[in-house]
């Protein structure tokens, strides 16, 4: 049986005391234990208070989106061989996202971040008339095809995260995806108003094309190909 | 002290729905869209609605297109009778398969993106135990978004009570309903992340709070599924329904537990064993390794049972393997990419030329809390409770009965959050006013018996040994001597819980109360299944008895249990199947008589 020892470094915050710290905890891990079995390892034989956060833990959810070494990613997704490849050393820093306050250690305040996503509407603002009772809207495979990659987005803000521009003004490029995907689906009929929130003080021109976003995305979303489009007028 | 666990405020509302996923949010989108200015507040327990389990759903959702000449809602009724072994409610079958279609175009129309077919409509596709012509042929039913229908419906039902105006509540959790006299009046919720309790005031209460799964090791379901919903009725002195009533997947992927979809073995895959030897024909020499679900997840056990199974050491969970390597390439790269990817993502490992380790994993529960085919909740002489509906997962219409065929638990969703969505508008017609008279009587005390507690056991750990146990004892086999040592583990197990300290003082995003909140629910759920599955002495649907391997109809009739003060103390009552369709000796009732589950 392959073992690894590994050093965690994990960034704490109290929000009772207002303090934060780095904790370090030392463990011995099987190959194939993914980051959350390792923070779930140190809840059950170290330290319960460390909090943090998991819902589907396979990658549908996006809720243990976090920094390792600095990289947005899920920890559901890292398995423990393959970060000590990926990243050349066994010990890592893990730090909460920067998208949305902190509530405790690697816990953030998801709420706040979907702020951003309610900000373009991420629904039918007005729908086109129904086809008939009991009747779908036809539409197109080839329509479909163009844009079906960027509905698998999962909101986990790794993108964001990742973002040079997202700190500041811009929205950031899964709110982007959201927005893109109603312009481009016929079942929308507000464009304009999708429109003015693509090209506002918040859209896509804050985009530096880094394509940071395309390469964090945990869904494999190129979503800098989106942004792209956008910026052209490329619906 | 004490000053921590005050309510810190109320609030009045006309709808409080208990968990954002599916079900709720289908309800609310109901009344907001027919209600304009109705105050609905959704509690969510994870970080935010987008995060629901329900968005993990993969394969579809089971829909008779009415324009569709080769299907009728009869043969659907008929295929979910046959597959629940007799046990879901005829009344309830009739009115989701019925509704079915117009809940497809519900969605549809309000942006959801469907696969399509090249003339641009809903593409259809096969799914296990839907037929034609009442067992004939496979039925072409199910809708879908790729392998990703449930994230679908989750973005869809958000989309729409975001646009109209609903309040969630991210992490928070009910912690006591508010009930007297058969009236339900709201609850008081936890709320995580400033650590806080609230009260809210509704005309209107709808349990959506999801499933169990967390009671076993190995599980599909997501971390928050710990019964938290069935845990709290019972507290309140309701009964919950067919508890034993647990649906285990054959291959869950070693060790997170995630589906393996049946199509691994539809396209020529073969379970070994640690001998590598292939086992199924053992079990089922004509369709060895195309058997039912269940059939195929009490082989895989045997194997593991009687020492033929190979301990994954990273995750401790015993295990067979499912044999890829012979497949084409083409097989690999275009028919099961996906969960080709997960073995790659979750075990590193390639399954063109590597064996990949499979287990029975829980996938869902049939059984919860009882309702009628409004929603409505019953208590256990079956009178309604007035204000308290309860919807998806953790409730039972009973839409499923003892098992649930694929693509039926996302559509319950939909179809019976849009009928109790119906049932309280008329509601909310007749009902002015919230009743502030029902006082809160048990939180408070429960709180603080949790930090009062002075020893030194470790919540995580007993919670790790309960899980094991219902594993081990009370999964995919059962017999009396099993189920009667998991029982006795159970009381133990609680026992240690009472006595265990908490690190931390702090009630703010405290992760640790909250897991011995959830320790208390798994505890009272994981009883609930155990007195249940020793009472039921017969196999019916994925309840299997060792000790009585066939079906015995003297016991076709829903589990009630309620708990009383002495935990494991439980008192067991009954509630008939409803036959209406059978009875009422239409075209095909015959159908719909005691029939034999055979496939």
């Amino acid at each position: 049986m392959t073992t690894y020892d590994l050093t965690l470094k994990v960034h704490r915050y109290d929000p009772d005391r207002d303090k934060s710290w780095v904790q370090t905890y030392q463990l011995t891990a099987g190959r194939i234990l993914r980051f959350v079995d390792l923070l779930r390892k140190i809840n059950d034989e170290q330290d319960p208070t460390l909090a943090w956060g998991s819902s589907c833990e396979h990658g549908q959810c996006g809720t243990c989106s976090m920094k390792i070494n600095g990289k947005p990613l899920l920890a559901c997704e890292l398995l423990v061989e393959n970060a000590v490849a990926q990243f050349g050393t066994t010990t890592f820093t893990l730090e909460p996202l920067g998208v949305a306050p902190v509530v405790r250690d690697l816990v953030i305040d998801t709420e706040k971040a979907y702020f951003r996503l309610d900000k373009v509407k991420p629904y039918i603002i007005r729908p086109k008339a129904q086809p008939g009772e009991g009747k779908e809207h036809l539409v197109d495979p080839k329509s479909l095809e163009r844009y079906v990659t960027a509905t698998r987005c999962i909101n986990c803000f790794c993108c964001t995260e990742a973002c040079i521009a997202s700190h500041h003004n811009f929205l950031g490029p899964n709110a982007m995806l959201a927005t893109i995907v109603r312009l481009m689906d016929d079942r929308e009929e507000e464009k304009e108003e999708r429109l003015k929130c693509l090209y506002s003080n918040e859209g896509v021109y804050r985009c530096h094309s880094s394509r940071a976003c395309s390469h964090v995305c945990p869904k494999g979303i190129d979503v800098a190909h989106y942004i792209a489009l956008a910026k052209a007028g490329a619906f | 002290m004490a000053d921590r666990f005050k309510i810190r405020s109320t609030v009045k509302c006309d709808v409080l729905i208990i968990g954002a996923g599916g079900a709720g949010l289908r309800c609310a989108a109901e009344i907001l869209e027919r209600r304009p200015g109705a105050r609905i507040i959704a509690l969510t327990k994870v970080s935010h609605p987008q995060k629901s389990h329900t968005a993990t759903a993969q394969g579809g959702l089971a829909a008779v297109d009415p324009r569709d000449p080769n299907d009728a809602n009869i043969f659907h009724m008929f295929d979910t009778w046959k597959g629940s072994d007799c046990t879901a409610d005829q009344n309830v079958v009739r009115k989701i398969c019925e509704s079915a279609w117009e809940q497809i175009i519900w969605l549809e129309n309000r942006g959801m993106h469907f696969s399509r077919d090249p003339q641009g409509k809903l593409s259809k596709r096969t799914f296990g135990g839907h037929t034609r012509n009442f067992g004939e042929a496979s039925a072409f039913r199910a809708v879908f978004e790729a392998d990703r229908t449930g994230k679908g419906i989750m973005d869809t039902g958000w989309g729409e009570c975001l646009k109209r105006g609903i309040h969630f509540i991210h992490q928070t959790v009910a912690v006591e309903l508010l009930i007297e006299d058969r009236h339900c009046a709201g609850c008081i919720a936890f709320q995580q992340k400033n650590g806080t309790f609230v009260q809210i005031l509704a005309k209107a209460t709808v349990f959506a709070s999801g499933g169990s799964g967390q009671v076993f090791k190995v599980t599909t379901n997501c971390r928050q599924n710990t019964g938290d919903g069935l845990a709290l009725v019972m507290e309140a002195g309701l009964p919950v329904m067919d508890p034993e009533a647990v649906q285990f997947h054959p291959t869950g992927i070693v060790g997170p537990g995630i589906l393996a979809s049946e199509t691994l073995r539809s396209v020529g895959g073969i379970l070994r064993n640690k001998d590598e030897e292939p086992f199924m024909a053992k079990y089922a020499p004509k369709m060895k390794e195309l058997a039912p679900r269940d059939l195929v997840a009490r082989a895989i056990e045997s194997e593991i049972r009687e020492g033929r199974g190979v301990m994954n050491p990273d995750h401790q969970i015993q295990h067979v393997w499912i044999d890829l390597r012979h497949l084409p390439a083409e097989v690999h790269e275009r028919q099961i990419p996906e969960v080709v990817s997960f073995f790659k993502h979750y075990v590193n490992l390639d399954p063109r030329t590597q064996l990949c380790p499979v287990r029975p994993s829980n996938h869902y529960h049939m059984g919860g809390i009882p309702t009628n085919e409004f929603g409505e909740v019953q208590d256990a002489g079956q009178q309604i409770v007035d204000g308290l509906y309860a919807v998806g997962e953790c409730a039972a219409a009973s839409f499923h009965g003892f098992n649930r065929l694929g693509t039926n638990s996302i559509l319950e969703l939909i179809t019976m959050g849009k009928h109790i969505g119906d049932r309280i508008i008329e509601r909310l017609e007749r009902e002015s006013s919230v009743r502030s008279d029902i006082a809160p009587c048990r939180f408070q005390e429960k709180f603080a018996g949790y930090f009062a507690a002075g020893g030194a056991d470790h919540i995580g750990q007993i919670r790790n040994i309960l899980r094991a146990v219902m594993t081990e004892k009370v999964s995919v086999f059962r017999t009396e001597a099993g189920i009667l040592e998991a029982i006795e583990t159970l009381r133990e197990l609680d026992e240690r819980a009472r006595k265990t300290k908490l690190t931390q003082q702090s009630t703010a995003m405290n992760q640790e109360l909250v897991q011995r909140w959830e320790l208390d629910n798994l505890l009272a759920v994981s009883m609930a299944i155990c007195q249940a599955a020793l009472h039921r002495k017969e196999s019916r649907g994925a309840h299997f008895r060792d000790d009585f391997p066939t079906r015995n109809d003297a016991f076709q009739y829903h589990t009630l249990v309620s708990t009383t003060d002495e935990f494991g103390k439980v008192e067991l009552g009954r509630r008939e199947v409803d036959m209406t369709i059978f009875g009422a000796k239409g075209e095909n009732y015959e159908k719909f008589g005691l029939i034999e589950r055979k496939y």
